[in-house]
């Protein structure tokens, strides 16, 4: 079943020099039990995709859409309320800084029993704080952390991150949700910690069947985690499709370069050769180019560049480029 | 090996005292027996997790801490705090972030003008002629010492920092962390720009950093740090086949599964 989707989302920012584009008419579907990918560099709208569908941005950002279904029900006409109520129930967002997203004066037992939705308990009112404690206990041991006593007490600041970021995961969690949104959930975090936590992440997608939104901008990361993926370039959906095809066979220059520049992906490539790099860096909010976005930096871009590439496919493989890479059907 | 290394490292130790209530004191050893040597267009890894003592060990070999003991050896000289004024011209540092490692208020220009004006003999328009063949060298613009570092986007503004460092010609660049925080295409940028610096200057690298997989592609020798001891040292290649000690192993499988 499809959970979210998404067609043409469009998300404009107010600004006294008119409205910047920020993201451009960009397709996501997620389907139960998926793990997908969303990668690109900062200011592609990665984090702000993200917002829009927990519905977090504040007025100055202007949502437009053709389709904005969460699990066949359109989130945009419906009220405020109404949205707030789907989402809070469904979607769970972890966040990349976790000891910063927390409570930094509450002990970590009381916001996790703060984070556990009435509709989860079962006993009657005065069995509850009991219950409760009972199910911060377990959410904590759920994600791997044993001794919770000490856990309880202390408060973000004193502990690390990674703990910290399996607190955030095992709140997440609490009120069951079909979706998690993780954006950048390993940035801060230790590579040894990292495995452990993506570890954890697709065990929860196995036994629970709980979709995941793997936000980063480090591709290996989200190559070696995911299913399908998508890959934005300054708010343009570039690419998206499965993700071992992607990387097996990218249409478009931009994915080539990504993936390219990582070493890992290229075992052909001896130690301290140089890297494939596009020139250019990326452009601001305020001087995006016209057209494809990537043009100006595009090793085959043409004439035909300055329009905006409509989203085409290849069986299960979307790309948005005049002149992908492996010739056109 | 016939050279003598860049840097040399012996020993090397250094503790922190910390206070525990109101008499007590508790020592916390940050570095102990750290040994190493880096030679003329080497780079050398140094991989840990934080509070392994990868920063500790930064700030000694720029003198921003001195040590308990242990020596510290320069193009083989030993080195001592005192001379720190001496030796700033050779081991230059990069910090994490670009953005807020530079002075906003104060362009580009005059910030490469006073690394200039405190270290060197230089005159004005020498001083000038420098900072414009920097940046060329780093693939910046001339008009660019005019610009404020907001002025500037992630990629650029790392180059400008890596100008502040090389503008005094040093045999060692110490970057701690300095590519992490980097857009992945902007990173090959860097990093491409970083190895034909060395290539043609014979500049040598000491690579601070938990991002091993650049360390594979870019590190000729690495060092593994854990709670300020090292564990494994040897030709990079060599570690990420053969890691001995457990947490090395842990580590390096991290990085490839």
């Amino acid at each position: 079943m499809i959970l979210l989707d998404i067609k043409n989302l469009t998300i404009e920012l107010e600004t006294a020099e008119g409205l910047i584009r920020a993201v451009d008419r960009v397709n996501l579907t997620i389907r139960e039990g998926e793990i997908r990918g969303l990668v690109g560099e900062s200011g592609s709208g990665k984090s702000l995709i993200a917002k829009a569908i927990v519905g977090v941005l504040n007025k100055r950002w202007h949502i437009t859409a053709d389709r904005f279904s969460w699990a066949g029900q359109d989130l945009l006409r419906l009220s405020y309320e109404e949205q707030r109520k789907i989402i809070g129930r469904d979607i769970a967002m972890i966040y990349q800084e976790p000891s910063r997203s927390m409570d930094p004066t509450a002990p970590i037992l009381e916001q996790l029993i703060e984070s556990i939705p009435d509709s989860e308990l079962e006993s009657s009112w005065w069995g509850r704080p009991f219950e409760r404690r009972k199910k911060a206990i377990a959410l904590l041991h759920k994600v791997g952390i044993r001794d919770h006593q000490a856990i309880f007490n202390s408060y973000p600041y004193q502990l690390p991150e990674g703990v910290c970021q399996k607190i955030m995961i095992a709140m997440a969690i609490a009120k069951k949700p079909k979706l998690l949104i993780a954006d950048e959930p390993t940035t801060a975090l230790e590579s040894t910690t990292q495995a452990q936590l993506f570890r954890l992440l697709a065990s929860f997608n196995q036994l629970k069947g709980m979709s995941i939104l793997l936000i980063s901008h480090e591709l290996e990361t989200v190559a070696r985690n995911t299913q399908t993926l998508s890959v934005l370039y300054c708010g343009q959906l570039v690419e998206a499709g499965e993700t071992a095809t992607i990387l097996k066979q990218p249409l478009h220059p931009y994915t080539d370069a990504l993936i390219k520049s990582v070493p890992e992906f290229q075992p052909d490539l001896a130690s301290k050769q140089p890297l494939y790099a596009l020139p250019g860096s990326i452009p601001t909010l305020q001087h995006l180019p016209i057209g494809c976005r990537l043009g100006p930096r595009c090793p085959n871009a043409r004439k035909e560049c300055v329009k905006t590439p409509v989203l085409d496919r290849l069986q299960n493989h979307y790309f948005s480029c005049h002149f992908p890479l492996q010739g056109k059907k | 090996m016939m050279t003598t290394p860049l840097l040399e490292i012996r020993q090397l130790y250094k503790s922190y005292q910390k206070a525990q209530g109101i008499f007590g004191r508790k020592t916390i050893q940050a570095l102990s027996d750290i040994s190493f040597s880096l030679y003329p267009g080497q780079t050398l890894a140094i991989v840990g997790e934080t509070g392994s003592g990868k920063s500790t060990l930064a700030k000694l070999l720029v003198g921003i801490e001195t040590p308990d003991s242990g020596e510290i050896l320069l193009e083989g000289e030993a080195v001592t705090i005192s001379d720190y004024k001496k030796y700033n011209h050779v081991i230059r540092y990069i910090f994490q972030d670009p953005a807020r490692s530079l002075n906003p208020h104060q362009k580009v220009g005059q910030m490469l003008d006073d690394v200039l004006r405190y270290s060197t003999q230089l005159d004005e328009e020498q001083r000038q002629d420098k900072i414009h063949q920097t940046l060329q060298q780093l693939g910046l613009m001339e008009e660019h010492a005019d610009y404020y570092p907001h002025m500037f986007s992630g990629g650029q503004l790392q180059r400008v920092a890596l100008a502040r460092a090389l503008i005094m010609d040093p045999k060692l660049l110490i970057l701690d962390e300095a590519l992490t925080a980097l857009d992945p295409s902007l990173r090959a940028q860097i990093v491409n720009l970083l190895l034909e610096l060395q290539k043609n200057t014979g500049l040598s690298y000491l690579l601070i950093t938990n991002h091993l997989r650049l360390v594979r592609h870019i590190s000729d020798s690495m060092l593994v740090l854990h709670q300020g001891k090292a564990l494994d040292y040897g030709q990079t290649h060599e570690v990420f086949s053969n890691p001995q000690h457990d947490y090395s192993k842990k580590l390096i499988k991290s990085a490839q599964s």
